[in-house]
């Protein structure tokens, strides 16, 4: 829902649809173009207010806003789904560095405690899945509470052939 | 690389981590990894519910850069994030010496807020340039390159001289590669000192800022005529790298030019002046609203669109150029791609995650004082410490590199922590400037969503993107980062 | 002595402690010290800004941008800081020679 008064425009958004960091962000995206203010009205929406600050009528802010929120709320899913796994392939690489610059070349490119903090991190990641799984989470679309070895095939020795 | 086989799936198989920029009916895809791909709408759509099968035309090539979740191959991808971040191994490899604040011009956009020929106290001395030669061999990094600045540095030729003597006396010690390079005007360039820097293998920087009278009105200088004492000395080096001697190597010298509004609508007279003198790179560099430029900014400045334009501009014309035959490169862009192209990390310090302040480069005042980089130094001119982060002669090495102004520039330019840069498709090949943030913004943080930096940035990005999209252009473009 | 002191008038603006937190609040403060004084004072429900001593041309919207900026900022950290702090500590540990070091 949008509404004009003095150059401003707000937009009433649902707060069940898009969570409060995703308008956050969407109007900060804006913010290029407008000065924004937001507000929450109850429980269940948030208004942000645009007044341009340039040459971009408010209705191109308004459509440029709703855009960024359908983005937005898609960035947030696909982040949480490879959170996990973006932590591990920066730990992997940089450990790998360590090793590769410190000791001689072993074949997995850990050492022997790097391999360790590796194994650390994928049991915490594992215990974290399981626990959210039994907390209750319903639909599973994304394969969050799947085990490790499900979703990437069962851990092989690191050592290469 | 081989495809990894799936285990057999009936549902998606979920997002893979990507970055995206929507642009019409298309989507331009990143990766951590440094990985793109140019996708239509629907197909976005698909890869995203993790439905793009494996029939379908784009899969291989999406899986091999790691776009498709169910066939990551986690050590090729762990070792290309490693190749594009291998900066993040060693400390500071770019020590500038700013062997004098005395300059004899007076160039509209100096950065360096030099002094006056006849200033005192503004020397190095050459034992303070022994103790910064010595300070920057404490770096881990196996490479060290000691670039000379100032003001003009040929105003202090005794501290210059005695700082290349003991840094290559050092590098032979230390075994380590040692690069050393020299900022001038060339105004006060003689045979004699050229000698000397060819000699030592000193490689030769200046400025030129395209035809004689646009040169001189941004570089002023009031003993004679700058651009033609520039393309003199030129000529001289360009000369004697063609007629190399077994004793040293002579590098080819090279150009920098600064663009400043008095710039803006001269790019082929600009690029002309480079092919005739004979460079075969040209570095398109922005102007910055970072020390004395800040006094003249509503004179000499413009904002990132305009910045924009003259850029687009002159890269076509340098395209156009290449496809005649003239061997001409254009370094941001050169820079920038070797890091879309081959993954590589260029030693473009301004673009790095996090940036190199401090943990990149290191600029020696000529009272010895330590600061992040050249531009943190110019806002220490200011009167404003910010970015200093030591003394060469009080401070040791591991003090200065863990000091506060080092890890928060550190942090400030993590893209990792900055909210509009860790959305961006352009992540995987950008950085930030806390410095360019503190001055224009008022903070290390900055704002990208109104930093003009970022909005120059985003263009040059965007244009290469679309010039690799053109076979003519991508042709040419691969060929200048060519392993 | 004598006579009414003229009323300085303050901008007040309160905002809404579930989209602004404190933090964000003052962080934008400090950017804009040199424009304008921002005092934040908790009410119900949030904070009421009030600005004094503006410089011409301040205007309280571009500060409330700049706390969303600060707050997008922070909301980032909650979930990212692990990947930010691995490539934050490698790059500093790098350059102190303290890489590969143990603890």
């Amino acid at each position: 829902m949008k509404t004009k008064a003095k150059g401003r425009t707000k937009i009433v958004v649902s707060l069940k649809e898009y969570s409060l960091e995703t308008v956050r962000y969407a109007a900060h995206a804006a913010s290029s173009a407008a000065r924004v203010f937001i507000r929450t009205s109850g429980r269940d929406a948030a208004v942000a207010e645009f007044e341009p600050t340039g040459k971009l009528p408010g209705a191109k802010i308004a459509a440029a806003f709703k855009a960024e929120l359908e983005d937005e709320k898609l960035r947030a899913s696909v982040y949480e789904a490879n959170r996990e796994l973006r932590d591990f392939m920066i730990l992997k690489a940089l450990a790998a560095s360590e090793a590769a610059q410190k000791l001689p070349q072993d074949d997995s490119g850990l050492t022997p405690e790097q391999e360790k903090e590796l194994d650390a991190l994928i049991a915490q990641v594992e215990s974290e899945i399981k626990q959210e799984a039994a907390a209750g989470a319903s639909a599973d679309p994304l394969g969050i509470t799947k085990t490790w070895e499900d979703k990437y095939g069962a851990k092989k020795s690191r050592k290469k052939n | 690389m081989a495809l990894k086989k799936a285990a057999k799936r009936t549902e998606p198989s979920g997002p893979p981590q990507l970055l995206w920029r929507r642009d019409g009916a298309e989507c331009l895809v990143t990766n951590d990894f440094g990985h793109y791909a140019w996708l239509k709408r629907k197909d976005f759509d698909l890869l995203l519910a993790g439905r793009l099968g494996e029939k379908h035309p784009a899969y291989a090539a999406l899986a091999d850069k790691g776009f498709i979740r169910d066939r990551l191959d986690f050590d090729g991808l762990a070792a290309k994030w490693r190749s594009k971040n291998a900066y993040l191994n060693s400390g500071p490899g770019l020590h500038i010496l700013v062997l004098t604040l005395r300059c004899n011009h007076k160039c509209l956009y100096c950065q360096s807020s030099a002094a006056g020929v006849g200033s005192k106290d503004t020397d190095m001395s050459a034992a303070t340039a022994k103790k910064c030669v010595d300070f920057a061999f404490q770096s881990p990094n196996p490479g060290i390159t000691i670039e000379f600045q100032g003001g003009e540095p040929l105003l202090n030729w005794e501290a210059l001289k005695a700082a290349v003597l003991h840094a290559r006396a050092k590098a032979k010690k230390a075994g380590k590669d040692l690069r050393l390079a020299l900022v001038s005007n060339f105004s006060l360039m003689t045979e004699e000192k050229a000698q000397f820097l060819m000699e030592n293998e000193v490689s030769i920087c200046t400025s030129l800022d395209g035809p004689a009278d646009l040169h001189n009105r941004n570089r002023v200088f009031c003993g004679g005529n700058s651009h033609a004492a520039t393309v003199k000395w030129l000529k001289f080096f360009q000369a004697r790298h063609a007629r190399q001697v077994p004793e040293y190597r002579v590098f080819k010298p090279s150009a920098l030019l600064t663009v400043s509004r008095y710039s803006l609508g001269r790019h082929k007279e600009i690029i002309d002046e480079y092919v005739k003198a004979g460079l075969e790179d040209i570095f398109i560099r922005p102007l910055a609203p970072i020390g004395y430029a800040k006094n003249l900014w509503g004179q000499i400045g413009y904002d990132a669109k305009a910045f924009g334009k003259f850029y687009l501009e002159s890269l076509d014309y340098i395209l156009k150029l290449n496809r005649a035959g003239v061997t001409l490169r254009e370094k941001m862009a050169s820079m920038m791609l070797d890091k879309i192209i081959n993954s590589r990390d260029p030693g473009y310090l301004d673009a790095r995650c996090p940036c190199g302040a401090a943990i990149g480069q290191i600029a020696y005042n000529y009272n010895g004082d330590l600061y992040t980089c050249d531009e943190g130094r110019m806002v220490g001119w200011e009167g404003d410490d910010a970015f200093k982060i030591g003394n060469v002669r009080k401070d040791p090495y591991r003090k200065v590199m863990t000091s506060g102004a080092a890890r928060a520039c550190v942090l400030s330019s993590n893209l990792e922590s900055q909210p509009d840069c860790a959305r961006c498709a352009y992540k995987p090949y950008c950085g930030v400037c806390p410095v360019y943030n503190y001055e224009t913004q008022g903070s290390l943080w900055g704002d990208m969503a109104v930093n003009d930096r970022c909005g120059l940035f985003k263009g040059t990005f965007g244009a290469l993107f679309a010039m690799l999209k053109k076979p003519a252009n991508e042709a040419i473009l691969k060929k200048w980062v060519a392993k | 002595m004598g006579g009414k002191m003229k009323k300085i008038p303050v901008t007040s603006v309160t905002a809404d402690a579930a989209v602004y937190s404190a933090e964000a609040l003052r962080l934008a403060a400090f950017v804009f010290s040199d424009k304008a004084e921002a005092v934040i004072k908790p009410v119900k429900g949030g904070f009421q800004v009030s600005f004094r001593n503006e410089v011409p041309g301040f205007h309280p919207g571009d500060y409330f941008n700049e706390a969303l900026n600060q707050q997008c900022r922070l909301d980032l950290a909650k979930k990212n800081s692990k990947a930010a702090g691995m490539i934050a500590t490698k790059a500093l540990l790098s350059a102190a020679g303290e890489a590969g070091k143990k603890a």
